[in-house]
This record gives C-alpha cells, structure tokens and sequence, in this order.
C-alpha cells in the first residue's frame, strides 16, 4: 500500500452554504474537504461543483458511512462508488471513522461507537484491508466522539487506533475536539491520549465545537472552545506536518467567520512549534 | 452470529425503540449515552426528510408532518448506505395517512422525484436533428420495433390534481396552498433539464404512452395503445405529435430498433 504524503496546510470543510465564495472568488485555505456521500451520485450540479472546485484547490474525500467497524463487514457499492469519485477527483487522502453505521438489516445513519476489544480490532483490520484493497490507497481514520463505552473493554481508544494502524497500514486522522469530548464523557486524560497517539502516522487533524453539559455532545455548531484549543496547541507540539481544518456543519456562519477562525489554528500551531522547537 | 453482530443488532434495537433492553454488558448507567444516540438519531432523520419534503410539510403543517415522517421512519428505518434514501417511499405513506386527501402523496411523490432526477446521471438529450438522422433509413418494421430510451431521472405517474399550481403556491413559506383538482386524471413527468430538475403535466393518453416507453415498450405497442385511447383514425397524428413532444421536452436520451 503506498504511504500517504504529508501536507501541512489549513483548510475547511465545503459545505453548500459556501458554494458561491469557493467558486467565484480565491478563499485563503490550502485544501477544502467534502462528504464523501455527498458526491458519490450518478451525476448532476454537486459533482460539477466540486470538480471546479478541486480544479483551484486540494480536496479531501472524507466519508461517514464505510462502518469499518461493522461485524457484517463492508457494503461493496458503497466501495465501488467511493472508488470512483476518489479516482474522478483525485483527492489528497480519503478517510472515515472508526466506528459503525450499520447492521446487515438497519443504517443508523450516525457514527456508532465500537467496543474496543482484541475480536473488535480484528474485525476493523480486516475491513480497513479490505477498503484499501479496494480503493487502491492507504486511507485515514477519524477517532470519533462518545456518549457511552463498553465495561469488557480490553484498549483504551488511542491503543486500539495505535494497533490498528499498525497492523494494517491506515493512518490516522486526530480530531482534537472529539478527544476532549471524550475525555469528558468518559473521564480519561486527553494528555494520555495525545500521549499515546503515534505520531508519525497521523496526517490530518479536526477541530470543531460540541454543547457543553452532563453529556458533553459533538455538535459542529459553534467556536472551537479555548480548552479545545489548548489541546490543540499540546497536539501540534507533538505532530509531524499535517493538514488541519475547521468543520462547521450546523449554524454555520458567514465564511469569513470561519477564515478568522482558521487564522487562530495558525497562529496557535505556529507558536506551539516554534514553543517544542526551542 | 457473533459478539459484536449480536450487540450491533441490540444497540440498534435501542436507536429504535425506548424500551428495547440495553446491548448486553452495558448497565443502567450507560443509559444516559444510548438516549443521546436514540435522540440524534430520530432528530437527525427527522430532519432528513424535513429537508426533503418541505413543500409537502407547508401542506400538512409542521405538527402532521412531524407525525407522518415519524410514522415513516418507524415503519421504513433506513437501510441504504446514503441518508439521501431515507425518504424513499414517503409518498406511499402520506397515500396511506392522508387517504382523503390524495394531493398530499402526490406532492412528495413529485418532491422525491424532484431530488432524484436532481443526481441522476449526465445525458444528453436526443435532439430532433439527432432523432431525424437515426431514423433517415427506417422502414415501416424498424418503425414498429423502435425503442425510446428516457434520459436518467425520468419519472412519471398519473395524478388527479393540479401540481404545478401547487408546487407553485408553496414555494415560500409564506404561500397558501392551492388545491385544485384536474378535471381528468394528467400524469406529472419529472426529468433532468441541464442541470435542472423539472416537471410538467402530460394529458392521459401521453402520460400512458410514456410510461409504456419507459417500461421499455416498442413505438409500435405505444402507436397501439394510442388507437385504443384517441381512436384508429387519430392515433398517427398523436404519436406524432406526443414524439415530438418529448423531443422538444428532451426526455428522450437515445433510440434503438429490437
């Protein structure tokens, strides 16, 4: 499987909202990313969109329904669509989640969590090599966020992701907000997590906003906060180059907003080198 | 079944039913994280079909609606990798819920259509210089034989109310319904226009000639099914006419002759 080239850049998430800005005019990012199903249609408006807008900038196809984590294993149309946009478009990475979506019967349509136990990880590595056999690339996976984990647990998250790059070659995609939600919900140490991390195989960092509250709940609808940002910040210190973007899929604002924004993810990753660098 | 199939069924037992019993090994505690699943897991589809039936929703009023795709999604849970399908088959619900007002099913049906035809693949339409070329050599068998192939996103079914009036009068949603009934049964066709999804309103007997041709009937079964309608001594003049009808459209993508 070939290795995934780092890229060291900023970017945002595409969203309709932002259609026309990305079009018309040159938006200070370095790369957008999409919704891999947003796009994996037969034809029409979207898919023209996104080819003019892939003709500007790098795009990353990032996917929310593979269910790696799924014991009936993968939906082999969904591959082969994935498969085609990712060799119409041609994207920097394609990644997904590590989580399920799905039984042989029912889509829950939502990022489901996965017990974290040795039978579990075979069954992830085994479809992730089955993804990458199919798609022809080493992908990235995504840690998700948490409402609930399972007593007969055998790895912490961050060893099951460490595992499970290793054994079968992904990479990993580290988003910072759902490990503070996490750690929240579930009462780890982010600074273990980060700690644990292989650093060397991560290429894309998310940040995002969540709701705070008894459940703390990944809402992509608001600021990143300042806690998040200081993990961020802990993270960038221990990373090698990698793409880091924004994601705003609900109340989302007027693109400058989340230019400013961007710019803070700069800002603060710059200094945090420079800070591990001296 | 293993382990994990049998707690991935369990959990999503629990997405779709309060009372359903937790995966094994989770206790009460866990239930707390299970109901922030359960609620974004209706909210989420709730919004789906919101998203994709807003006219049908101004119609009914936010309260019926909120019931019927309620109703859906329990009856129908979604199955298909793409969210996108989540909606598929509202409009045999709404037929169902709204029996008396049969208008409500035909506005989702030509909503669902709509989107469709919005990611149906790129074609090109069959123009009549194109058509003419094709069939310059035809002789009266290759006639009989045709086959008109509709261009991806074809959809069409009969009605019995005036839906370009009432798509119309809900685009916004300040727009007061207008329910009108035809005063014969029309067909609502759905295509792909550019990048355009449109519709229009077809008369029976074009409205049944192009269902058949999308079935995949020959031009001579079509000319047939015209004479039972319009009569012998018409039936010519109105394929001719429908034909050119759909050219114009640009409904039909390519020809051939079985």
């Amino acid at each position: 499987m070939h290795a995934v080239t780092p890229f060291a850049g900023f970017g945002l998430g595409l969203r309709r909202d932002h259609y026309r800005d990305f079009l018309e005019g040159e938006v200070a990012v370095d790369f957008v990313e999409v919704i891999s199903e947003n796009f994996m249609v037969d034809g029409g408006r979207p898919l023209r969109i996104l080819e003019q807008v892939r003709a500007k900038l790098p795009v990353i196809l990032h996917g929310v329904s593979m269910s790696i984590g799924s014991a009936q294993g993968l939906d082999a149309d969904h591959l082969a669509r994935l498969r085609t946009l990712a060799d119409r478009i041609d994207p920097l990475w394609v990644s997904d989640h590590l989580c399920w979506t799905r039984t042989s019967a029912h889509n829950s349509h939502d990022l489901l969590p996965m017990p974290l136990t040795r039978a579990a990880l075979d069954l992830v590595c085994e479809n992730i090599d089955r993804a990458q056999d199919a798609l022809g690339r080493a992908m990235l996976f995504e840690n998700p966020s948490s409402y609930l984990s399972f007593p007969h647990d055998e790895y912490a998250e961050w060893q099951f992701l460490a595992e499970m790059s290793r054994r079968t070659g992904c990479y990993l995609l580290l988003d910072v907000n759902n490990i503070y939600v996490s750690a929240c919900n579930h009462g780890f140490d982010p600074r273990d997590y980060l700690a644990g991390i292989p650093a060397d195989r991560v290429r894309q960092v998310h940040l995002a906003g969540h709701t705070p509250g008894e459940i703390v709940i990944d809402t992509h609808d608001r600021p990143v906060c300042d806690a998040v940002w200081a993990l961020f910040a802990r993270a960038m210190a221990l990373l090698g180059p990698v793409a880091v973007m924004i994601e705003r899929d609900d109340a989302i604002p007027p693109l400058p907003e989340l230019l400013t924004e961007l710019d803070q993810a700069r800002s603060l990753a710059a200094t945090a080198r420079l800070e591990a660098a001296a | 079944m293993t382990a994990l199939a049998q707690l991935q069924d369990a959990f999503i037992a629990c997405l779709h039913d309060d009372d359903a019993p937790l995966p094994p090994g989770l206790d009460a505690t866990r239930a707390a994280g299970m109901a922030v699943y359960r609620n974004g897991y209706r909210a989420r589809l709730l919004d789906v079909l919101a998203e994709t039936y807003p006219r049908t929703a101004r119609l009914v009023g936010a309260e019926a609606f909120h019931q019927a795709a309620a109703h859906h999604l329990i009856v129908h849970p979604p199955s298909a990798w793409t969210i996108d399908r989540a909606g598929e088959g509202f409009a045999d619900t709404c037929a169902d819920l709204f029996a008396h007002d049969p208008d409500v099913a035909e506005l989702a049906w030509l909503e669902w259509a709509m989107q469709c035809a919005f990611t149906a693949a790129d074609t090109a339409p069959l123009t009549h210089a194109g058509f003419a070329a094709a069939t310059a050599a035809f002789d009266a068998a290759d006639w009989e034989q045709l086959v008109l192939e509709p261009i991806a996103g074809t959809a069409l079914r009969p009605v019995t109310h005036d839906l370009p009036r009432l798509w119309r009068s809900l685009s916004d949603e300040s727009g007061h319904a207008t329910v009108e009934r035809l005063e014969a049964r029309h067909w609502l066709l759905v295509w792909r226009e550019g990048e355009e999804a449109v519709f229009a309103l077809l008369p029976d007997h074009e409205g049944v000639a192009l269902a058949a041709a999308v079935g995949g009937a020959s031009f001579g079964e079509i000319c047939a099914g015209l004479a039972e309608r319009v009569g012998q001594g018409e039936a010519a003049a109105a394929a001719g006419a429908i034909l050119n009808h759909w050219l114009q459209m640009g409904v039909i993508e390519s020809i051939r002759a079985d």
